[in-house]
């Protein structure tokens, strides 16, 4: 890397740079900043606010933060990120990563296969994912889930229905798993191995070993993982609104499917675009951990 | 008893512990593939419903009808037009700004680097209601051009990564030589580093596409007009109309869909993640 020398090179920055730059600030930022400003008017997409934008200051927020249903989509993603993402993803996929990775005197055979297998779920897009579970989940006795439980003498279950929150926590993780996998495998690729071997021979069980060699020098890992799965996560939409559209009801209307319905079936802009800030304002301090941390990691 | 070692190595594991690692393993095996049987089943079935069964006559059926219909036909071009685009676009401007990412150290480039790392975290469901707003304002609802625009620059944050890495990994002396051998500036730069960087902008240009290929909410939001949806609103919108469903085109249609998300991202899969989880070296 070299210096800025004279002009032409400031001329090339500019305009090798501003082509991205201008996609990413028209499309990304400006929405955002714009978004802000929006919050704080009555802008709708029909009717007479359409035409009449009015200056209403935090009474978005205000009527946001007294909606019960915007509460209840935000306490039930916290919920959503927790179980599936923080929880089932982090901990299947460490698992996965832990079994696979070579140590000494562990070894286990076709990791390339498993390693493939994995990654499924991860590698087709979301409304494939969505579609394929839909025919799993299906409520009825023909439906795959259910033709397994009545192997056991159990079901049938309304998976989409009753279950509807368990469910989609459960396709999220069975999603998430290979991220969590791959992350974890190239952190276990970069063990050392001299460490582990030694306390091998001085006799520490296999526990001992994750506990106080592997898990410590492992955690920057595990947390740039957790911030990247609790910001994913937070603003998930497809895979869920695909197979649910947020119900039955409300019970799986998830922020981000919240926003879509405020702002695209109810048509309210500002509103929505303020539950947008509001999203924003939950993630990006997260964001700013997970640079932090990959800073830290260079 | 239980508490006698001597006869075996210190901590060598048991048999025992590998045989259940292997059975954890297969149990998620089970559970990551059985989603997909029904798809595949489904595919190649010429009666197929939304259960999964084995097909009742297998057929190749369901995917010489996706060629031949209007429809599926419209949904797949569609697709490649919007990724297509977004790809050639995202090639173009991302290699440029990853170039001089790499090679010039200007005031702010640190900060901008870190910036487009925050930017690319952030889900697009945040700014998705601004978004749309921003682009009624520039006439972009419901063109080719409009989603081309949109889906790059979503790309765009995390591409500009893969590429900036990528010319890092070419060492700037050999530019240097070849200007002192007296090509100019921009020759080195196409004629030499280009093609060393070449596999890199490629995988760069791939991680786009999918990105691009697999996208739902911005075309759910953007795109009305029936003729200009991609498949993925084709399947959400097969999958919300139920009763009325080709189940066995549907999956041949998820099939094909599934097949360059898939391939692509074998292929450039260790680009995206040593741009995820590596380090920032050289930030």
């Amino acid at each position: 890397m070299r210096p800025i020398r004279g002009w032409r090179d400031a001329l090339t920055v500019i305009l090798f740079l501003t082509p991205a730059l201008a996609l990413v600030g028209l499309f990304i930022v400006w929405p955002a900043v714009w978004a802000v400003a929006q919050s704080f008017t009555n802008r709708s997409l029909t009717g007479a606010s359409a035409r009449h934008v009015e200056f209403v200051g935090l009474d978005n927020y205000a009527r946001l933060l007294r909606d019960d249903d915007f509460r209840s989509s935000f306490w039930r993603t916290a919920w959503f990120v927790i179980v599936s993402a923080i929880i089932g993803q982090t901990v299947v996929g460490f698992l996965i990563a832990y079994l696979m990775a070579e140590r000494p005197r562990w070894r286990l055979r076709f990791g390339a296969a498993f390693a493939a297998i994995f990654v499924l779920p991860l590698a087709v897009p979301e409304t494939v994912a969505a579609l394929a579970w839909a025919s799993m989940a299906n409520g009825t006795d023909d439906g795959m889930l259910n033709r397994l439980l009545a192997t056991i003498g159990l079901g049938p279950v309304r998976w989409l229905q009753d279950y509807a929150f368990a469910t989609v926590s459960v396709v999220n993780i069975w999603r998430g798993i290979s991220f969590a996998m791959v992350l974890f495998a190239a952190a276990f690729a970069g063990l050392p191995q001299q460490v582990l071997e030694a306390s091998v021979v001085d006799g520490a069980s296999g526990w001992q070993q994750l506990r106080q060699i592997i898990l410590p020098i492992l955690r920057p890992q595990i947390l740039i993982f957790l911030m990247l799965t609790t910001i994913t996560s937070f603003g998930i939409f497809g895979l869920v609104y695909f197979l649910t559209r947020g119900g039955p009801g409300n019970e799986t209307e998830l922020v981000g499917i919240y926003i879509y319905n405020q702002a695209f079936r109810f048509f309210e802009i500002g509103y929505g675009s303020a539950a947008g800030v509001l999203l924003l304002l939950i993630l990006l301090p997260l964001g700013a951990v997970y640079v932090r941390l990959m800073k830290d990691q260079a | 008893m239980s508490g006698s070692t001597e006869g075996r190595q210190p901590g060598r594991p048991r048999a025992g512990g590998r045989l259940a690692a292997y059975a954890v393993l297969g149990v998620l095996v089970i559970f990551t593939l059985l989603p997909f049987t029904w798809l595949v089943l489904a595919a190649l079935d010429q009666r197929a419903s939304i259960f999964v069964k084995m097909p009742e006559g297998w057929t190749l059926r369901n995917f010489v009808d996706l060629f031949g219909d209007q429809d599926g036909f419209r949904l797949i071009r569609n697709s490649l037009i919007y990724a297509g685009g977004a790809t050639l676009l995202l090639v173009v401007t991302t290699t440029m700004a990853g170039y001089v990412l790499s090679r010039f150290n200007f005031p702010g480039r640190h900060g901008l680097m870190l910036g487009i790392l925050l930017i690319r975290v952030i889900p697009p469901t945040a700014t998705i209601a601004p978004l749309y707003v921003t682009a009624t304002d520039l006439h972009l609802l419901d063109t080719y051009h409009g989603m081309i625009l949109i889906l790059a620059a979503l790309e765009a944050p995390l591409v500009i990564w893969i590429m900036k890495g990528f010319f890092d990994t070419v060492p700037i002396e050999i530019e240097e030589a070849a200007w002192v051998d007296g090509a100019s500036r921009l020759r080195a730069t196409f004629g030499i580093v280009l093609p060393l960087a070449g596999p890199g902008v490629a995988a760069g240009g791939l991680i786009g596409f999918i990105g691009a290929w697999n996208q739902f909410l911005i075309p759910l939001v953007l795109i009305s007009d029936q003729d200009k949806v991609p498949i993925s609103i084709g399947l959400f919108r097969a999958w919300v109309s139920y009763t009325r469903v080709d189940w066995g085109f549907l999956a041949a249609l998820a099939v094909v869909y599934v097949i360059p998300a898939v391939a692509f991202y074998v292929v450039a899969r260790r680009a995206l993640q040593a741009s995820i989880s590596g380090s920032l070296a050289g930030t």
